[in-house]
């Protein structure tokens, strides 16, 4: 019996009887149980037959975790048993019960551990309320505030991207870009970025390195699919990747890779690219994944032929049309770049001028669309020739300067008499009387201490060397050093 | 001033929370948690090691007193990140031949470390592991992909309600805004958002190629009546690591660590040489 005296009775009411304390059991507005330490029932209230739709006799014997949805069970498992174990309690617990008629009861529960006089867990009391009502209003609000964090966060995601993709001045830095987005948005343990080159094949351009290799084992077929679909392609299991793909499984589990999703840039007429997400896990692929990764594809694949015509426009700014070689612009800047260099370092520098002999008949006679094959053909030869670094440049109508760091006056000269063999071979693109040929002039500049030279002067020196090789009988080589 | 880093062992350390007990010479027995609590769910276990072992306890990104900025949801997307992390708190620790206990999903985490690194593990005890926990055909489960969304849902009713950012709302219906923090500040603490996506991450996952990988001496340590993981599942977990040993503990429920940590604690010393 209690020790302490019930306050009704200090305030001088009179005691109630035992059956009064039965019915407060029996019948109180919440379940109420005792269990074992383990948590096999013991007692029952009326209330929590009535609830659960079983009788008592079912219901002592049994673990409470029983009564639980499959759900229920492994909240109970991972977390309620383990805190009530550890805190001696727990409030307000979420769970639910499976009724004898198969419905489900959400309850909350409050549950507390009696130690007995050694200390030890003793019983364990626990009182159930009916929390259905609570339940769905939570839950509704829950609901409600994912749903509106959701597409906060979607907003969010795709504007980083779309500042981060802004500020990406090459096709690569987009990639890599996308890379990154992706794998934020998708909480993908990587992801690789594929551009499609002017052969149509795939290049890695940004992301997981072990991508080349998944193309060759099966990825590669996937990737065309994604392209050609327009749709978003999922493998969300290695079990789904071995039926579709059979050995792909096998080399994504090698990788601690479960599952990918992939994506194209672009339209199938006008194919960019892919990109893929690699998961470290099954994934179901669902439309919100989806969604998003179109999403992402669909900004860059925007911002990438942005980032392609600027390319390309920048490099026709910079090379000539007809030959593909560097155009005078750039030759410009190569040569500042390369005076600054030798300047600093004390490197000679060299710089061939071009002319070619016997050009201008070919043009008068054949007209120019030969002579533009003989200045396509001619510019072939030269790169063919050039030293690996060194940047030839078609300077005006049949003229052609190269640039050559770290040559002496010697390895000018080297270089010039190569150009100079291999101008003179007979030419494909037009008949055999017509030859030509070309007259070089070098100039090899060695700086010494404090010592600057213009561009200009080192094209103006080497064009009059080119001069003296016109004057001189053409077809040679005039070396001039500075 | 010069502001000197911290070497990466230290943050790793900090990261997850590591504690050392027990002598520091002897073989090192390092203690890994499950979904829903912490390093504490060892409190009853890891001590009775300390006389004869070098005692590593850790809470897992997430959980515990761990460092939640470290929480990168790509990398915890699987449980390879936390692979990762136990590989690097065994190299943070210069830690070999260790003896890994991992209950539940932390069993996974373990074994995937050890496929991944052989050299640092000595022994493995799994204490009511499952590959998989989503039944199919062929595989036993138990658990249907419906019961796994009722779990997060079950989630959701018990730590989202009273997550701080939702307590103004709720506050109207119940004047105890105390709550939330009670739940979560007081045992086996873990971050509701990230508890959220450990529970796909732990009960989606699909791990049953690895076991065949495992070279390290394994121990199976089976519950009698585990819901979570039944013993088919452990049976199957056995029968697909060669050479491993299969152990029915009396210990009824899914965590022998809180209702019989005395069998627990005979059957991993039974094991160990």
């Amino acid at each position: 019996m209690s020790l302490h005296s019930p306050p009704w009775e200090l305030e001088g009411e009179s005691t109630p009887s035992h059956a009064t304390y039965v019915e407060l059991f029996e019948d109180a507005p919440c379940g109420y149980l005792t269990t074992t330490p383990d948590g096999v029932i013991t007692r029952v209230n009326r209330t929590f037959e009535k609830w659960t739709g079983h009788d008592r006799k079912t219901l002592i014997g049994t673990p409470f975790m029983d009564l639980l949805t499959a759900s229920g069970q492994l909240f109970h498992e991972t977390r309620y048993a383990m805190v009530l174990k550890l805190a001696g309690e727990v409030r307000e617990v979420a769970l639910t019960l499976e009724c004898a008629d198969g419905s489900e009861l959400p309850i909350l529960v409050n549950a507390i551990a009696v130690t007995g006089r050694d200390g030890q867990p003793d019983s364990i009391r626990t009182a159930v309320f009916d929390a259905t009502e609570r339940q769905d209003y939570e839950r509704q609000l829950l609901l409600s505030r994912r749903e509106a964090e959701a597409s906060e966060t979607r907003v969010r995601v795709l504007q980083d991207a779309s500042s981060a993709f802004g500020a990406a001045e090459s096709a690569d830095a987009l990639a890599l870009a996308l890379v990154g987005s992706a794998r934020i948005a998708l909480r993908a343990s990587s992801a690789a970025v594929l551009l499609a080159e002017s052969d149509g094949t795939l290049r890695l351009a940004a992301g997981d390195e072990e991508t080349p290799a998944l193309l060759d084992r099966g990825l590669l077929g996937l990737a065309h699919q994604a392209i050609e679909s327009g749709e978003v392609v999922a493998l969300s299991s290695l079990e789904q990747a071995r039926s579709i793909v059979p050995g792909l499984d096998d080399a994504l589990h090698e990788r601690r890779m479960a599952a990918l999703t992939i994506a194209a840039l672009g339209t199938s007429t006008e194919s960019l690219g892919v990109i893929i997400c690699f998961f470290g896990r099954d994934r179901a692929s669902d439309h919100e994944t989806r969604d998003m990764q179109s999403a992402l594809a669909r900004q860059a694949a925007q911002v990438l032929r942005r980032v392609r015509l600027q390319e390309e426009l920048e490099h026709r700014a910079l090379h000539d049309q007809l030959t593909g070689l560097a155009n005078r612009k750039m030759l410009e800047e190569r040569l500042e770049q390369s005076i600054a260099t030798s300047a600093r370092s004390g490197r000679p520098l060299s710089l061939v001028f071009l002319d070619l002999d016997g050009f201008k008949s070919i043009n008068d006679e054949l007209g120019h669309r030969v002579g533009d094959k003989v200045l396509t053909e001619v510019a072939d030869r030269l790169q063919g020739v050039t030293r690996a670094g060194d940047r030839v440049a078609r300077y005006g109508g049949d003229e052609f300067v190269v640039v050559c760091d770290d040559a002496d006056e010697s390895a000018g000269a080297a270089i010039a008499e190569r150009y100079r063999l291999e101008v003179r071979r007979p030419l494909a693109s037009v008949p055999a009387r017509y030859t030509i040929a070309a007259s070089i002039g070098v100039v090899t500049w060695t700086p010494r201490t404090g010592d600057v030279v213009s561009a200009d002067r080192l094209v103006r020196v080497a064009d009059e060397a080119m001069y003296s090789s016109k004057h001189g009988g053409r077809d040679r080589v005039t070396s001039v050093t500075l | 001033m010069t502001i000197t880093q911290p070497p990466p062992s230290a943050s790793v350390l900090r990261r997850n929370n590591v504690a050392l007990s027990g002598v520091a010479t002897a073989r090192p027995i390092v203690f890994a948690h499950g979904f829903g609590c912490s390093q504490e769910m060892w409190s009853t276990v890891a001590p009775r090691f300390e006389s004869d072992h070098r005692v590593v306890l850790f809470d897992a990104v997430g959980a515990g007193a761990s460092d939640l900025s470290a929480y990168d949801p790509a990398k915890y997307d699987s449980l390879h990140g936390y692979a990762d992390d136990l590989l690097e708190i065994l190299e943070a620790l210069g830690l070999e031949d260790v003896v890994f206990v991992g209950h539940s999903v932390a069993a996974m985490v373990g074994l995937l470390a050890a496929v991944r690194d052989p050299s640092r593990f000595g022994a493995l005890v799994l204490v009511g592991p499952s590959p998989r926990y989503v039944k199919d055909d062929e595989y036993p489960g138990p658990f249907e992909q419906a019961d796994i969304d009722g779990l997060l849902d079950a989630l959701d009713a018990n730590y989202l309600g009273w997550s701080e950012t939702m307590a103004p709302v709720i506050m109207g219906n119940f004047d105890r805004p105390e709550l939330g923090e009670k739940l979560t500040a007081s045992f086996c603490s873990v971050d509701p958002e990230i508890a959220r996506h450990f529970a796909r991450v732990t009960f989606l996952s699909d791990n049953r190629r690895d076991l065949e990988g495992v070279r390290t001496p394994t121990l199976v340590l089976q519950c009698s009546e585990d819901a979570i993981a039944p013993t088919p599942v452990g049976r199957y977990v056995h029968e697909h690591i060669a050479g491993s040993r299969f152990v029915q503990l009396a210990a009824t429920g899914h965590c022998p660590n809180l209702s019989a940590p005395d069998e627990l604690v005979e059957q991993i010393r039974a094991f160990l040489p």
